[in-house]
């Protein structure tokens, strides 16, 4: 039941070659786009439904939709966010490993869709192994005349979670430190260097050439198709799961949006050991937990968000039975205030606030307070900081308290 | 923005207006509700990273950032209910996870941010039962800061102030999420020459006035509308003393001086040299109306004034007005420059006058605030002819005129001539029959004159000065004289009344 | 301050390196994080001097690079080993046990985290997540993933991957 986009073709050693992805069709779309005019290719993604695979799940179509008009604004970007970051996720680093082509690819389409003639790969610095390899396929793209008028560069991060929001990542790019910015105005209208600029996650990029050379219709229907009576607006195509934690074949898998946690767990070989599941994390550790009972949920955005978690960017952390939770949020919390920028207040000092009781009660110092203002301190800091980091640092801990209470009482005094 | 359209909005129940495009923050301080708020500043921007200035907007679905919301027409506004104060409170309470709470030994202990936001919307118990982060304590950030890492909330105002304003850039935010620092760039000195005001943006006590630590406590500080006198710019300034309890503050009655905000001359700010030029207002004063020579004697104010006037008379009659020579600068008040006016050009008719800035009285000038006559009030004399019809001659003229002999008598206001002629001035002053010195402050000059007369400094009298650009503004009274001290206007008043009633007694005769 | 003919930080050949990052993409500024990159490998940390040789070539001020400087974990101030060798504690590498490979990099390299070894050939930190949960917990050496840590990984790396 596994439907496969981007890993089809993963079984063939040398995708990452030019002359093999060209065989296996790549570029096709490119070409096929290239014909086309800007607003045709992204009236086909809106179409395709295809939503931001980086995390926030975005409408791909409509972000594009809000950049200003070329003739207007002639001096735009496209970039791709290549700054995966996040516990649980890898996905993308097998995508730039296994098939750079496709990203190339995907990220010239987008250039031409928006009229960009500069396009970015922002990459997070510790991946240098995608790097080189991307580094090669651009070479390759460019000499074989594919590029074209769009100039296409990397850059690397130097070791920043933030920088994966979109706003953090142009700061960087302009010399600046991860400091997030406070739309609107939003990056499509002020974005790099003060000009119009999409950025896109390199999954959701790598959809595009498929999503062109098959039709936007094809890819709506191969996902959830919006329900407007729920008014939800559903998720076109698949998303590449990453799978780690307490499973049998850690690994990257792809599925059809709304396939079952269940499936994807399988697929990764199932529990390892033998042993049940205790939690799951849907979608990289920023998202809130599901228990062992909602294993059925269906794997898309809407869904997950009706269950009070994130599809985020699709990094399955399955936990066993012998897991302790408090443990895993402490873990989660002391990376998020690793990785706070700092600019605002409730995320600098509610981070590292929260990873310090955590820890505390972790070295059997808790206290009967502790849990009462943990619940507090999460709910002040949610909804009240700069950017998603913020948002998330609040929402971890209560995560987990609120689904597997145990845990935690079990670190502080009756 | 031209025209600006004004819109209705509601604010904690209340109708109130605002031109359209004005931030929620700014509106609601208008209509007299003060929102809390650290990082926000109308000079420096609003990066909304402080998070306390949070309110709730109808409609909105979770509490919006008042200093990054524009104001619309309609828009309901609460910054004082239930779910609006206790994000505020929120906020307050993790600036203070990690913050020192020294209070005890911090001068900010009275006008800080943290403590009032604490008695205004804290006042809860605190849940923190961790450590302290510690970070750098007592850096000597330049020759006027002090600073203290620990208690800085990094709401960035300081490095707000040296990138944008004074663009020096000694300062940065180091590192990174809850080990993040303000500090130095390394190799640095916070040494530029508007540095003060970094401590009057800071909101906490992280930033601390060298001069002013563990002098005396804010609360016990009066504070007076002024302005400053220590250049053409002429900045509203707040004379802070301490008076009620002079044991503090090492006895001066000056503990410091703030900028008052006045969009027309300073903004918001002023310089270190209008900040911490204020010891001669404690320091070397003059009390006593003395004369000097011949017989070294304290007179009362009649008593000098009667042998001034009757002098001056003698020798300007004798001799001729010609040979009086009056110098005077632009820290005359307007007040001062008028009576000036009446003693020498209506009274006594001199025609030599030397109140140019050169050389002692100028300065370095930039483009922010500071100008090169570092004297406030060259304006107020121009007003009566000043610079205008009556020219002021050189110095190099007046020694030569010295030497010849063609000057009998020197009358000089608040001026060091040894400033000006060095050595030179002993040997000059020794050729005339009488100086007359007049002034706040001892100086070479005040010793080598026949009288010494004790001047008020301005924050002894109430005047006005016009500064460079013809802007006339008020200075109050924020002490009592110091001795006998009087105002110069009523110095030349006394003096020009004595002169006006021999010429009766003349005329009579 | 008597000025002090500094001594030049970087080499020609250096110099135009970094110059051809303030040509790289459409604004010079744009270059700066990678010019810091290439200074952080050729001297293993980012001294003043650097700093304000960046700064002056990219027209920033030396506040801007400093605060670039303290704020990404891969420049650092002090010299790293010329192998930085990097584990994984994030979440999945933690499930996996990075706790146990970070007492076996100490033991095998003799260095606690965050020293380099006397020799300068070593320094090891724990990381965030490297992206490699696939191979839980993830090892890395300078900028390549040298996949599972174990003992023997561990080892081979402190034999210097013989």
């Amino acid at each position: 039941m596994s439907t496969k986009i981007l890993t089809q073709h993963f079984n063939e050693p040398k995708l990452h070659e030019l002359a093999t992805y060209r065989k296996l069709g790549g570029y096709k779309g490119l070409e096929k786009a290239l014909k086309m005019k800007p607003a045709e290719i992204a009236a086909e993604v809106a179409k395709s439904n295809l939503r931001g695979l980086g995390g926030a799940g975005f409408p791909v179509g409509g972000k594009w939709s809000t950049m200003p008009p070329a003739d207007k604004a002639p001096e735009r970007y496209v970039v791709a966010n290549y700054d995966e970051s996040e516990p649980g996720c890898f996905k993308d680093r097998v995508l730039g490993e296994r098939a750079p082509h496709q990203i190339i690819e995907g990220l010239l389409i987008a250039a031409h869709a928006v009229s960009a003639e500069w396009a970015f790969i922002f990459i997070r610095g510790e991946y240098g192994i995608p790097f080189k390899i991307l580094e090669k396929a651009i070479a390759e793209a460019d000499e074989a005349g594919l590029t074209g008028k769009v100039r296409v560069r990397l850059m690397r991060g130097a070791g920043a979670y933030i920088c994966g929001l979109d706003t953090a990542l142009l700061e960087t790019m302009e010399g600046k430190k991860a400091w997030p910015r406070q739309p609107p105005p939003f990056p499509t209208v002020v974005g790099l260097m003060g000009q119009p600029t999409v950025v896109n996650n390199v999954e959701t990029l790598a959809m595009l050439p498929h999503i062109i050379v098959n039709g936007g219709d094809w890819f709506a229907k191969l996902g959830v198709l919006p329900n407007p009576e729920k008014k939800l607006p559903g998720s076109g195509g698949t998303a590449v799961y990453s799978v780690s934690g307490d499973v049998e074949k850690p690994g990257v898998y792809e599925f059809a949006m709304g396939a079952p946690l269940r499936a994807i767990i399988d697929a990764a070989g199932g529990v390892r050991g033998g042993r049940k599941v205790k939690a799951v994390i849907p979608g990289g550790a920023s998202t809130p937990p599901l228990s062992a009972s909602e294993l059925d949920t269906p794997m898309d955005f809407d869904s997950l968000r009706s269950v009070g978690s994130f599809l985020g960017a699709g990094g399955v952390i399955v936990l066993d039975e012998t897991r302790d939770m408090s443990e895993v949020a402490h873990n989660i919390e002391r990376f998020l205030a690793h990785e706070s920028c700092g600019q605002c207040t409730p995320c600098r000092e509610g981070s590292e606030w929260t990873t310090r009781i955590l820890g505390r009660m972790l070295e059997g110092k808790g206290t009967s307070g502790d849990l009462p203002n943990l619940q507090r301190i999460g709910e002040n800091i949610t909804g009240k900081v700069i950017c998603a980091l913020g948002d998330t640092v609040g929402m971890v801990t209560r995560g987990f308290m609120k689904k597997f209470p145990d845990d935690f009482k079990s670190k502080v005094p009756a | 923005m031209s025209e600006s359209k004004t819109v209705k909005f509601k604010l904690n129940g209340r109708e109130v207006e605002a031109p359209e495009g004005r931030l929620l923050i700014d509106a609601a301080k208008d209509a007299g509700v003060e929102i809390p708020h650290y990082c926000y500043h109308p000079a420096l921007g609003n990066p909304g990273n402080c998070r306390l200035c949070v309110v709730e907007v109808q409609g909105a679905p979770k509490p919006l950032v008042s200093c990054r919301t524009f104001v619309k027409e309609g828009m309901v506004v609460a910054s004082d209910s239930p779910a609006a104060m206790r994000a505020q409170q929120s906020s307050l309470e993790l600036h203070l996870v990690n913050h020192p709470l020294d209070c005890p030994v911090c001068d900010q202990s009275g006008e800080c941010g943290l403590q009032d936001y604490y008695m205004e919307i804290g006042r809860y118990e605190s849940q923190v039962r961790e450590d302290k982060l510690h970070k750098g304590k007592r850096i000597e950030a330049g020759p006027h800061v002090m600073l203290d890492q620990e208690r800085c909330i990094l709401c960035t105002r300081c490095t707000r102030f040296v990138d944008e304003v004074t663009k020096t850039h000694e300062l940065g935010i180091f590192g990174r999420g809850h080990g993040q620092y303000i500090d130095l760039v390394p190799g640095k000195t916070l040494d530029n020459p508007y540095s003060g005001n970094v401590v009057d943006i800071c909101p906490v006590g992280a930033l601390t006035e060298k001069d002013f630590r563990y002098k005396v406590r804010v609360w016990y500080l009066d504070e007076t509308d002024s302005v400053c006198p220590g250049c053409s710019r002429g900045c509203s300034t707040s004379v802070h003393t301490n008076t009620e309890r002079p044991w503090h503050n090492d006895g001066r009655r000056v503990a410091r001086i703030k900028p008052r905000h006045n969009p027309e001359v300073n903004g918001w700010w002023i310089c270190d040299d209008g900040r911490f030029g204020y010891d001669s207002l404690d320091h070397d004063r003059l009390g006593r109306v003395m004369r000097l020579k011949d017989q070294r004697r304290e007179l009362s104010w009649t008593e000098a004034f009667e042998e001034i006037a009757s002098a001056l008379a003698s020798r300007s009659a004798g001799k001729g007005a010609g040979g009086l020579v009056v110098i005077a600068s632009g820290m005359l008040s307007n007040e001062d420059w008028a009576a000036f006016k009446v003693l020498f050009v209506d009274t006594l008719g001199v025609k030599h006058f030397v109140f140019g800035p050169e050389p002692d009285q100028l300065g370095e000038e930039d483009e922010l605030l500071r100008k090169r006559e570092k004297v406030p009030n060259l304006k107020g004399g121009q007003a009566q002819g000043f610079g205008t019809e009556i020219p002021s001659a050189s110095w190099d003229s007046l020694a030569k005129d010295i030497e010849a002999g063609k000057v009998w008598g020197l009358y000089v206001v608040e001026r060091d001539l040894t400033k000006v002629w060095g050595q030179r001035t002993a040997d000059l002053l020794s050729k005339l029959g009488l100086v007359i010195f007049q002034g706040p402050n001892k100086t070479a000059t005040g010793d080598l004159a026949h009288y010494r007369l004790p001047a008020t400094a301005y924050v002894e009298e109430e005047g006005h000065f016009t500064n460079f650009g013809g802007t006339v503004q008020a200075y109050k009274k924020a002490l009592e004289p110091l001795g006998s001290a009087k105002p110069d206007w009523a110095i030349f008043h006394g003096l020009a009344e004595h002169l006006a009633g021999d010429r009766r007694e003349e005329a009579v005769a | 301050m008597t000025p002090v003919a500094a001594a030049k930080p970087f080499t020609a050949e250096e110099e135009k390196v970094l110059k051809s990052w303030t040509a790289h993409y459409p604004y010079p500024i744009m270059g700066l994080l990678e010019a810091l990159r290439q200074v952080q490998l050729w001297n293993l940390c980012v001294r003043p001097e650097h700093e304000d040789y960046v700064a002056s070539l990219f027209k920033t001020t030396r506040t801007r690079v400093h605060e670039l400087v303290t704020f990404f974990p891969m420049f650092t101030q002090a010299p790293t080993g010329r192998k930085r060798v990097g584990l994984c504690h994030g979440l999945s590498c933690a499930l996996a046990g990075s706790d146990k490979m970070a007492k076996c990099l100490e033991d095998k390299l003799g260095v606690p985290e965050g020293v380099t070894t006397k020799d300068g050939e070593f320094s090891w930190e724990e990381m965030e997540c490297l992206g490699a949960c696939d191979f839980a917990p993830a090892l890395l050496v300078n900028e390549d993933l040298q996949g599972k840590a174990t003992e023997d990984v561990v080892a081979k790396v402190a034999r210097g991957g013989k």
